[in-house]
């Protein structure tokens, strides 16, 4: 996965991200981690074309984030799953897909399937997202994400609805997913996780990066901010 | 919320305490059916049906009449109650403004002050002398706002990430609406509506004091001439609870079976 950032600065009200430039090669999973409010989210939704920066340009894979057509190669996890309510997360699934992505129900069908199974929800396609766990809420998400195809994973706090024993239930089977030949790029606070998971960590503070590398920085970081930050947030339960 | 990790045992107890609770119910229907039963026995006059039995037919058509009152009124109010959602999301400040301002002056009514007007203040300014045809629409009128705001509850209760994902899929605006947006908006909208519609079957009864002749008026006039209030009033006040409680029943199921 290649991420390309050029003076990129994005303001709602205020400037949440200021001036960042970066290029990341050959990486398959990023983490970005920092405090609420240091622009984190904002950062992952404009690599994942949810949002236009408003300052500079934003490459992922060579794709230029603002085209249209890139939305169509990511997929995206929120932190509360959205999924669908009144669907199954078998329909989930094979809505998008037969509505979107022109496959025929049958296709649709086997594609969800093989996903769920993939994320171990074989024996719960047909519930409604209020009749499962949380944690099965967002395994479902997680594929109804993959079921695209996407060159890109985006994943938005995807555990921190959740309760610790469903946290390590939906991070066990992020962990799963590492070697499917995607890149993911996720926020998190979940430091073991990130840790284990993650093969490059990029600190955000106040808009900006105040500290990336290889994920070792955690356990070593060099800036105040980042050891400041590492002192404060707690050490969860994921192994 | 609370997740539900193994629903086996939860399932189960949910059931015995439903079980408890048919029990319960019973127990308070037999207390109310007692209740009824001392009050009618008090009476100087012993509880005869019979000697309402001449007014069989008025009463019916009084009662038909008071359901397609109260129907017309449903569909006209969720009509309108839908137009002024769409203004009061409107781009015009103005619309929004009036929605807000109307809303403001229906929920600070009476709903019986609200027929008087339109029947005696506003009819009349506006050349109709059919008082209970503007009593009927200020029964619309009234209910509208509150129409509105389920619309306005329901839509707002599909959450922004939701829509974040419909856009992300690349759902075009007619495939939004259709699979996502309606579908669940016609599930949360349902309850709602029909405890409106209770309301307004029951607000229905004020339309009497016009003349209509609905289930009120034509058992008023009944025990007018017979003086069997008794009889009369429990039987109004039964066919009342007959149309209601299924319909309150119904909103439960339903709200059970497809609530999201």
């Amino acid at each position: 996965m290649k991420i390309e950032l050029k003076a990129l600065s994005h303001t709602y009200d205020v400037e949440v991200l200021r001036d960042l430039s970066i290029t990341l090669s050959d990486y398959k999973a990023v983490a970005i981690i920092g405090m609420s409010g240091s622009g984190k989210s904002t950062l992952l939704r404009i690599l994942s074309g949810l949002e236009r920066p408003t300052v500079g340009t934003v490459h992922v894979n060579g794709h230029d984030v603002t085209n249209p057509e890139y939305r169509k190669q990511v997929g995206f996890v929120f932190q509360h799953h959205a999924l669908f309510p009144h669907l199954s997360l078998l329909r989930n699934i094979t809505l998008i897909l037969e509505k979107t992505r022109g496959y025929s129900p049958d296709q649709a069908r086997a594609r969800a399937m093989e996903l769920l199974d993939l994320l171990h929800l074989a024996d719960q396609v047909h519930k409604l997202p209020k009749h499962v766990s949380g944690g099965q809420a967002q395994r479902g998400s997680i594929a109804r994400a993959l079921s695209l195809d996407p060159e890109v994973v985006f994943l938005d706090e995807p555990t921190s609805a959740l309760d610790p024993i469903l946290t390590h239930d939906v991070l066990s089977a992020i962990t799963e997913l590492r070697d499917i030949g995607k890149g993911f790029v996720l926020v998190s606070h979940v430091m073991n996780f990130v840790r284990s998971f993650a093969d490059y960590v990029i600190y955000m503070h106040q808009g900006k990066m105040a500290e990336h590398g290889v994920p070792t920085i955690l356990d070593d970081p060099r800036s105040s901010e980042l050891q400041d930050f590492m002192s404060k947030v707690p050490d969860c339960t994921f192994r | 919320m609370k997740p539900t990790l193994r629903p086996g045992p939860e399932v189960a107890t949910k059931r015995r305490e439903l079980g408890g609770a048919y029990l319960w119910h019973i127990l308070a229907i037999a207390t109310f059916a007692l209740f009824a039963w001392f009050v009618v026995m008090r009476q100087r006059q012993p509880f005869d049906l019979s000697t309402i039995e001449p007014y069989r037919d008025a009463i019916a058509a009084g009662f038909g009449r008071t359901l397609w009152v109260s129907l017309v009124s449903l569909v006209a109010s969720t009509t309108l109650g839908f137009v002024f959602y769409l203004l009061s999301t409107s781009r015009v400040g103005y619309f929004r403004a009036f929605t807000a301002v109307f809303t403001e002056i229906i929920y600070g009514t009476p709903l019986l002050v609200m027929i008087m007007i339109m029947a005696f203040v506003i009819g009349p300014a506006f050349g109709s002398t059919n008082r209970s045809l503007m009593g009927f629409i200020g029964l619309i009128v009234y209910i509208t706002p509150y129409m509105t705001n389920i619309f306005r509850s329901a839509i707002a209760s599909i959450s922004s990430e939701q829509y974040m994902a419909m856009d992300l899929f690349g759902f075009t605006p007619y495939q939004r609406y259709r699979y996502i947006i309606v579908p669940q908006v016609v599930r949360i909208l349902m309850p709602p509506l029909m405890n409106n519609f209770s309301l307004i079957i029951k607000g229905s009864a004020l339309l009497n004091v016009l003349s209509y002749r609905e289930l009120f008026y034509e058992v008023s006039l009944m025990t007018n001439n017979t003086f069997r209030f008794v009889e009369g009033f429990l039987l109004m006040w039964g066919l009342y609870l007959l149309i209601t409680i299924p319909l309150s029943q119904l909103t439960k199921w339903i709200d059970w079976r497809w609530g999201l």
